[in-house]
């Protein structure tokens, strides 16, 4: 399995090719609806639709790039979606670390029954409660605002925080704490300086879950907001895959604009993914 | 609600006490509108402005909205107990069935509900009162791209049997070309309904007006369209390709005719395209042609307004119909006018325009008052869809007739 | 020493607060207006009527289609995550082994679970098209074929390469559970089975598969509960189009409630939908929390 030693049979050789041939081939495989964006991205309207089509563009209209910023708010967009994230990530870890500590570190009546909800508020997904989150949200005159996506891309990854911080917390031994306590820390204390330092990993993974989550939300937005400035990236874009309309280069690059900032960020922290996912996915 | 109730309560306390001497508070209009296409938010964004300053002491409120989003957006708003005061859409029925809305009489001043066309008022008729107000029009007719017809060495179609002769010489001549272009998509697949039934003298209503799905018109219509489908005459997967990407084929010379709008000429130099075009009466089967007109609507929510606010409402449509912004309105995005002064206006700025407004006074509408509408669209749409997997046309359309009507 | 005892019964509950108030507030009560919206009458504009019973219910059970969508739901359900997880698994145990480019590799999984849903389904609704579609192109230009392919010449052709951008864009999640699982495991155990003669098959049941088990079920459970209720792809591709054929619950129920103005019946569908999984639910919550009671 783990072929960390250097053998020379000639049986490990073939191997070595086959697997080498297939990581490439799931690479391209990966990296191709990338590439059909890209050079889509550079095309003209009547070059995407030409009857002889060519792979590459013709003519590259590096301008496509330059345009959908005058055709759409797009940094506006973009901030929307930060802010959207952002917020959402902070409160989801923000009440999601106390929860979890003492469903880690508490025996008390009713943790399986609020264990059980947690995985139940899982289960529907914002779609179906569309009609519902709505009616929420025009009581406490949200409808329209960021606010009301920030709270409910919180509330609907608070579930998976807790899951993921819940397993952390539970992977790392309380003796240390109790030692603090001794010491005359209280429990707050305790964890702030003792176990938040050493779950950190654990911590950042659900940081990135939620607001990978957020950034990627579609539905709820869709409907909750109306006002064009303050649509965050996965809606501002299908503007140009509208009604009167559809502008395939257009919506593929900035869709390229709205997918970079994320996998820029997977890629620094693929460690940290998978530190995080062994520490609460183990126990969880 | 309360804080309007609240604030007018407060303004007419306050009214009373100090007399004449305090302004009373802005009125408020809430708009909904729909976005007709890139130049229709910047339009919104300026009437706002130049209304809200020629009106001091109302507030207008335009919210531009994509149609992707804008049912959403309103059944929501309405659920929510937060509908708008007006509202720009194309369908009224749903909410008149539930007492929602005003009837134009009540929102729209005498003069300027003169200057619509009454032919368009009627379409927003139910049991005898008009509600709501026609804001623009389009009409569809059939393109041809005039090359390609040429090299295959066909005329122009005008009745069905010419139609199949002429797809089956295009599909001779070079069988990368599609010879016609359908869409019957979950988008917009009730056109087609409307393009084949009423140019067989069918229709979605008998001449009673009442609902006439599976007539044998209807049958022999929608079984033609689908013929040509599966005789491989048309685009190959007419349930998932919409219009626009016919417009874009019919742009690139992928498509050689289509039944399109007005506005398509428009729609391809945007995209970039040069094609030699003709237009010509959608063919028919032994009737004279029907063009399919689509329009679209203001309505009126009924909020429960003051003297002040109906006023201000009657205001904003005085000013939006006003015929120099009127016309202007329509020129915008390339659509057809709804007032008759509106229609003078529009052929005189542009000359192209004026055949346009002569075909659509003689089109036809989808009976979009009627308050089964929503499910007949939706209807249609999937027996034509079922009709292409190879279902039973008569079998489909008598379901949906019993669906409906049953 | 009282006041101690008491907050040590509240205090537990105070820790969880902040985390109940906001699930309270975002996911219960919109989750108990369904149930409500459910058994009411309510007009296409969307005004509450009254009580409905089970009319709603009675209705959207009694309609084919509904037969017909669920089993799509069902097919979706299991092919996505099925495959996916014996992909993922694949992948997990290629890209564990040292080799030249494994660190870019890594990364290149990454992307397709970077990407927003609606993003990936529209490249790839594009791609597939038989008309402009850059397959088609790609393969032309470079010879493979000499005229363009219809690659969606049937309903369940559309519903394949759904199930496809599905399988795509969950592959990478299982991948690095299973990595993460992988990387758990002490080398010893490999050493020491190599001593005792144990080939790669071997070693893969009995150790691999069991000691990475844990990682696969948590994904396997999430997938279901994530790819059961995915909206953005099958609503981007097709809409459920042809005639419903492609429809899973999720985008049947928002038809209804947003095309035909049927709110009572598409809560009606989302309440069935809650139910179905709520069933696979705790089965699982029962199976796991037996597990920790026991480890405990």
């Amino acid at each position: 399995m783990n072929n960390t030693k250097k053998t020379t049979s000639s049986k490990d050789k073939t191997l070595r090719v086959l697997l080498y041939l297939a990581v490439l081939v799931l690479v391209l495989i990966t990296l191709y609806p990338y590439f059909a964006m890209f050079t889509t991205a550079l095309k003209a309207r009547s070059e995407i639709y030409a009857k002889n089509g060519t792979v590459l563009p013709i003519i590259w209209h590096w301008e496509n790039f330059v345009d959908i910023w005058k055709l759409a708010p797009l940094s506006r967009y973009f901030a929307n979606s930060l802010l959207i994230s952002g917020g959402a990530t902070a409160i989801a870890i923000l009440c999601g670390i106390p929860a979890a500590y003492a469903l880690s570190r508490m025996k008390f009546k009713g943790k399986k029954f609020f264990l059980g909800l947690v995985i139940v508020s899982q289960m529907f997904s914002p779609v179906v409660l569309l009609v519902g989150i709505y009616k929420i949200m025009s009581m406490l005159h949200l409808t329209d605002t960021l606010m009301a996506l920030i709270f409910i891309n919180a509330a609907f990854n608070q579930a998976f925080a807790i899951w993921l911080l819940r397993g952390t917390f539970m992977s790392i031994s309380s003796e240390m704490e109790q030692a603090a306590t001794i010491d005359g820390c209280n429990r707050v204390q305790a964890m702030l300086r003792v176990l938040l330092p050493v779950a950190a990993p654990g911590i950042v993974t659900a940081l990135i879950f939620v607001f990978i989550n957020a950034w990627n939300e579609y539905t709820v937005a869709l409907t909750l907001i109306s006002t064009d400035v303050l649509k965050p990236l996965t809606v501002g874009i299908t503007t140009f895959n509208g009604y009167n309309m559809i502008e395939w280069q257009y919506l593929f690059s900035s869709s390229l604009f709205a997918t970079l900032p994320v996998v820029i960020l997977f890629i620094c922290i693929e460690k940290h993914l998978v530190g995080g996912l062994t520490s609460g996915g183990v126990k969880g | 609600m309360n804080k309007k109730v609240m604030a007018l309560l407060t303004a007419s306390v306050m009214a009373a006490s100090f007399g004449a001497m305090v302004s009373a508070e802005d009125i408020e209009i809430n708009a909904i509108v729909a976005e007709y296409g890139q130049n229709t938010k910047e339009w919104w964004a300026k009437f706002q402005e130049d209304f809200n300053k020629d009106n001091p002491g109302i507030v207008l409120n335009a919210e531009v909205v994509s149609w992707n989003d804008i049912y959403t957006v309103v059944n929501t708003r309405i659920q929510g107990k937060n509908a708008p005061d007006i509202l720009n859409i194309d369908v009224f029925a749903d909410y008149q069935a539930d007492d929602l809305l005003l009837p134009a009489k009540d929102f729209v001043s005498e003069e300027t509900y003169a200057k619509m066309y009454p032919a368009f008022l009627e379409q927003s008729e139910i049991d005898g009162t008009v509600w709501a107000v026609p804001d623009l029009a389009s009409v569809r007719t059939m393109y041809y791209n005039k090359d390609i017809l040429e090299a295959a060495g066909v005329d122009v179609p005008t009745t069905w049997d010419e139609l199949l002769k002429a797809c089956e010489a295009i599909k001779a001549y070079d069988d990368s070309i599609y010879p016609w272009g359908i869409d019957m998509t979950t988008d917009e697949g009730q056109a087609a309904f409307a393009y084949y039934t009423w140019n067989n003298g069918g229709g979605f209503v008998d001449e009673n007006g009442d609902w006439a799905l599976n007539s044998d018109k209807n049958v022999e219509a929608i079984e033609f369209a689908v013929n040509m489908v599966s005789s491989g005459l048309t685009n190959t997967d007419p349930a998932n390709e919409t219009r626009y990407n016919l417009q874009d084929m019919f742009g690139t010379g992928q498509i050689a005719m289509l039944i399109a709008p007005n506005s398509l000429p428009t729609y391809i130099a945007a995209g970039g395209n040069e094609v030699n075009y003709g237009i010509s009466a959608i063919p028919s089967n032994g009737t004279d042609s029907v063009a399919a007109g689509v329009m679209d609507r203001f309505m009126c929510f009924d909020n429960g307004y003051s003297d002040e606010k109906l006023e201000a409402i009657k205001t904003f449509f005085d000013y939006f119909y006003e015929d120099a912004r009127y016309s202007d309105w329509v020129l915008m995005e390339g659509f057809l006018p709804a007032t008759s002064a509106g229609g003078e206006a529009v052929a005189a700025a542009d000359e192209s325009m004026a055949a346009w407004v002569e075909i659509v006074g003689s089109s036809k509408f989808y009976p979009t008052a009627k308050a089964e509408w929503a499910d007949v669209k939706q209807g249609v749409i999937e027996a034509e869809q079922r009709a292409l997997l190879g279902e039973d046309v008569k079998t489909v359309l008598d379901e949906l007739q019993e669906d409906i009507a049953g | 020493m009282k006041n101690r005892s008491l907050s040590k019964k509240i205090g537990p509950y105070l820790w969880l607060l902040p985390s109940i108030l906001l699930m309270t507030i975002f996911i219960l009560f919109p989750i108990f207006e369904v149930f409500r919206t459910s058994v009411s009458k309510i007009s296409k504009a969307g005004v509450v009527k009254g009580f409905a019973g089970m009319d709603n219910f009675t209705k959207v059970i009694s309609s084919t289609t509904f037969a017909m969508v669920l089993k799509n739901t069902l097919i979706w359900t299991i092919a996505v995550v099925g495959i996916s997880t014996v992909l993922g698994f694949i992948l997990a145990l290629l890209l564990n082994n040292e080799f030249f480019g494994r660190k870019a590799a890594r990364a290149v999984v990454v992307f397709p679970w970077a990407t927003s849903l609606i993003i990936q389904a529209s490249v790839w609704k594009f791609i597939i098209n038989q008309d402009f579609g850059t397959l088609n192109t790609l393969l032309m230009r470079i010879g493979l074929i000499s005229s363009p392919i219809n690659w969606t010449p049937s309903p369940e052709a559309y519903f394949a390469w759904e199930c496809w951008v599905g399988i795509f864009v969950t592959v990478p999640f299982v991948t690095f559970c299973v990595l993460a699982g992988l990387q758990g495991i002490d080398e010893s155990y490999y050493e020491s089975a190599t001593v005792d003669g144990a080939g790669f098959w071997q070693k893969l049941f009995s150790i691999t598969l069991p000691l990475v088990r844990p990682s696969l079920t948590v994904s396997t459970v999430l997938n279901i509960i994530y790819v059961f209720n995915s909206f953005p792809i099958i609503w981007t591709i097709t809409k459920g189009d042809p005639a419903n054929r492609t429809d899973t619950l999720v985008t049947y129920l928002y038809k209804q409630a947003f095309y035909k103005g049927r709110t009572g019946e598409a809560a009606a569908i989302s309440v069935i939908g809650f139910l179905i999984l709520c069933i696979c639910a705790s089965v699982y919550m029962v199976l796991s929390l037996r597990k920790e009671e026991a480890d405990e």
